[in-house]
């Protein structure tokens, strides 16, 4: 086991700090915007369209990378402090690249109008009449950093890991599945960190060719590229960043959560085998995202519903087994921390299957345009990976006993999940009647009663968003006043 | 002593063909846009790799400077791909031979950084040029308009199809020092 010294440990924690005040700075800031946009929906409020789309992309854009950018910063942390040796340099050169990036995303949408979604849709960006053209240009610029800085993080991260376990074989975890019993054990966090940064490495390169098919674009308007080549470079990226972007919390609950039960939750051969398929499949389940393009070849539909069984029902039935077993009878001391990753990993199990019954073909033929699309990867993401992002700020602030006693901050969590999940059922219940999704308002649905139910359910879901803020509220307060704490080496 | 005539007839060589492919070829090479993209300019650029070999002494060590020198590189590999530049080397033979120079030392430099630049860098260097060769590609076989007046419509698309091969090739190459490097990886002691 690598020995890591007090120093760095520090250095490594300022890192965290640094990342862990931006998240909370901006994470309230995107909610705000996703309860504005609930609210013109509801009809409490009346926005201009541009704005209403800008808004919207900025969100979607914005919550996605803050997120998967925390929890690359959090694997950071937590390998850098244990596991292997990980340059703090590299680290904030990818912190100050990521706040490059969002600063440009910013001007973009708030100053430009930018509001072709958070995936670009090609030929969208280049025909929306509603933004400035400079902020097409500028988006794209934006993501290309953002992408460079999360691919020399995630390369730098697993390659410190290669070198501390010898290769990647060793990392995937391949010497469980022989007869013999491996000479030394592979951490899970380990093992989940590769499953997931390397497609991830794969999904950036995509992205960054999407990405440079739409800078040519901008400088040449008379291009004129395949739109369903684009759709699929673009979701082989951006699928694949929010599905492991839930695979890095996963890592760490793999690690903390044992030091609250007291049990060991080791690598076995199931595990291995279960998170290998993940790896493979997580690559091709992209394809779910285009079953309403007829143009695209048969057999990479079908291939995408399989793959999004295979790339998720493995990983999840194993992981939901072991958090069971964890819990189960354990006496665990309950604080936010354990409980942030039990409601997380239910989130993930919630949000996973509502993804898994949309990703089905026949199913999907009903629910693609309704709000049922935003609830599930609401709830994965939402009631998932913010979950395990409060967790481990949690966790590192305060130890579980200290946390026991912030009364304060344990009904601001209790509030904030409340709120969370009031705010998703009303998604859910557009999805079943039918609501449309990317409107602004439904204003204009002609079907009088998918009209009011939509009004209705976007009003109760604003609502529901201002007692989540609530309990955010609540909860930062003590956060905030650790996290700015000069913290005492060990 | 018999390491020193071989570096010196491959410094021939380099010279030599450096010379055979920036003079009496360059009509050859400028005749249509496969020939002037696809062959002339990775030729040259090959060649600078080539004289990186022979000067193994010559290294860059300091990362800032590396990654300085790999955008440089990055940068030069655009200019030179831009409509506007190429109908210039057509035009001038003198600009031709700027280009050749220019990609000699991009191949040059990449080398001697290369031999010490970080894995992190080793990703995505060959990996940002990947993206860039096959988004060009595809930009040159969709694209209906003709982008160097000193060429034809048929051979933009043609040269957008052999950069869609070497973009893949490059994806390839990328993917396997990801591989590799990972696989070989030991711990610093």
């Amino acid at each position: 086991m690598i020995q890591i010294d007090s120093v760095e440990k520090q250095q490594h924690r300022k890192l965290i700090v640094t990342w862990s005040i931006t998240f909370l700075l901006l994470f309230p800031i995107l909610i705000i915007l996703g309860l504005l946009m609930r609210l013109n929906q509801g009809e409490w409020m009346k926005l201009n369209i541009d704005t209403f789309y800008a808004l919207m992309t900025l969100h979607g854009l914005g919550m996605a990378g803050l997120l998967f950018s925390l929890a690359l910063a959090a694997l950071h942390y937590l390998i850098g402090t244990r596991y292997a040796r990980l340059s703090v340099k590299t680290g904030y050169f990818v912190y100050f690249l990521v706040l490059i990036g969002v600063v440009g995303l910013l001007i973009a949408t708030l100053i430009g109008k930018f509001g072709a979604g958070w995936y670009l849709l090609y030929p969208l960006p280049f025909k929306g009449g509603s933004w400035a053209s400079w902020s097409t240009g500028l988006s794209i610029v934006s993501l290309i950093i953002l992408g460079v800085a999360w691919l020399i993080g995630s390369a730098h991260v697993v390659y410190a890991l290669a070198k501390e376990y010898g290769g990647f074989t060793k990392l995937i975890g391949w010497q469980y599945l022989g007869k013999e019993e491996p000479k030394e054990e592979l951490p899970a966090i380990v093992l989940i960190t590769t499953i997931s940064l390397v497609p991830g490495i794969m999904s950036f390169l995509a992205g960054a060719v999407f990405l440079i098919m739409n800078l040519l674009q901008f400088f040449e308007p008379g291009l004129s590229f395949d739109p369903l080549l684009l759709k699929n470079l673009v979701f082989f990226f951006g699928h694949t960043l929010v599905n492991i972007t839930m695979y890095c919390g996963v890592g760490w609950v793999y690690t903390l959560l044992p030091e609250f039960t007291g049990r060991e939750w080791k690598v076995n051969k199931v595990l291995v085998y279960s998170w290998n398929a993940t790896f493979f499949f997580i690559l091709f389940a992209y394809f779910h995202h285009l079953y309403m393009d007829f143009v695209q070849p048969l057999p990479f539909q079908y291939a995408g519903q399989i793959a999004s069984y295979f790339s998720t029902v493995p990983a999840t039935a194993i992981t939901m087994f072991g958090v069971i077993v964890q819990f189960y009878h354990s006496r665990v001391k309950w604080s936010i921390i354990p409980t942030a990753f039990l409601l997380g990993t239910a989130g993930w199990a919630i949000g996973g299957f509502a993804a898994v019954v949309d990703s089905t073909i026949s199913i999907n033929k009903v629910l693609h345009n309704t709000l049922w699309v935003p609830a599930h990867f609401h709830t994965y993401m939402l009631m998932g990976v913010v979950l395990f992002i409060f967790g481990f700020l949690y966790y590192l602030v305060y130890t579980n006993q200290k946390q026991r006693i912030d009364e304060n901050a344990r009904f601001g969590f209790w509030l904030f999940v409340f709120g969370a999940y009031g705010f998703l059922l009303m998604f859910y219940l557009g999805g079943m009647h039918s609501v449309p999704r990317r409107f602004s308002d439904y204003g204009g649905i002609a079907i009088t009663s998918t009209h009011e139910m939509g009004a209705f359910l976007a009003r109760s879901a604003a609502v529901c968003v201002g007692l989540l803020l609530l309990g955010l509220l609540m909860m930062y307060g003590s956060l905030f006043a650790k996290l700015l704490k000069k913290h005492e080496p060990e | 002593m018999h390491k020193r005539i071989k570096d010196s007839a491959l410094l021939l060589t380099i010279g030599v063909l450096f010379f055979v492919f920036s003079f009496p070829m360059n009509d050859w090479f400028s005749l249509t846009m496969p020939r002037h993209q696809v062959l002339q300019l990775p030729a040259m650029f090959t060649l600078g790799i080539a004289l990186a070999i022979l000067f193994k002494k010559v290294n860059i060590h300091a990362i800032s400077w590396g990654i300085a020198v790999l955008i440089m590189v990055m940068t030069s590999l655009i200019f030179w791909m831009l409509p506007r530049s190429i109908d210039l080397t057509i035009v001038y033979p003198w600009f031709n031979r700027v280009m050749h120079v220019t990609m000699l030392m991009a191949g040059f430099f990449t080398i001697t950084v290369w031999r010490n630049i970080i894995f992190e860098i080793k990703i995505t260097f060959p990996g940002m040029v990947a993206a860039m060769v096959l988004a060009t590609g595809l930009a040159l076989r969709t694209f209906t308009i003709l982008l160097c007046s000193s060429f034809t419509l048929e051979q933009q698309k043609e040269t957008g199809l052999y950069l869609i091969v070497i973009g893949f090739v490059l994806f390839v190459f990328m993917l396997t020092i990801l591989f590799r490097e990972l696989g070989r990886a030991k711990k610093e002691e």
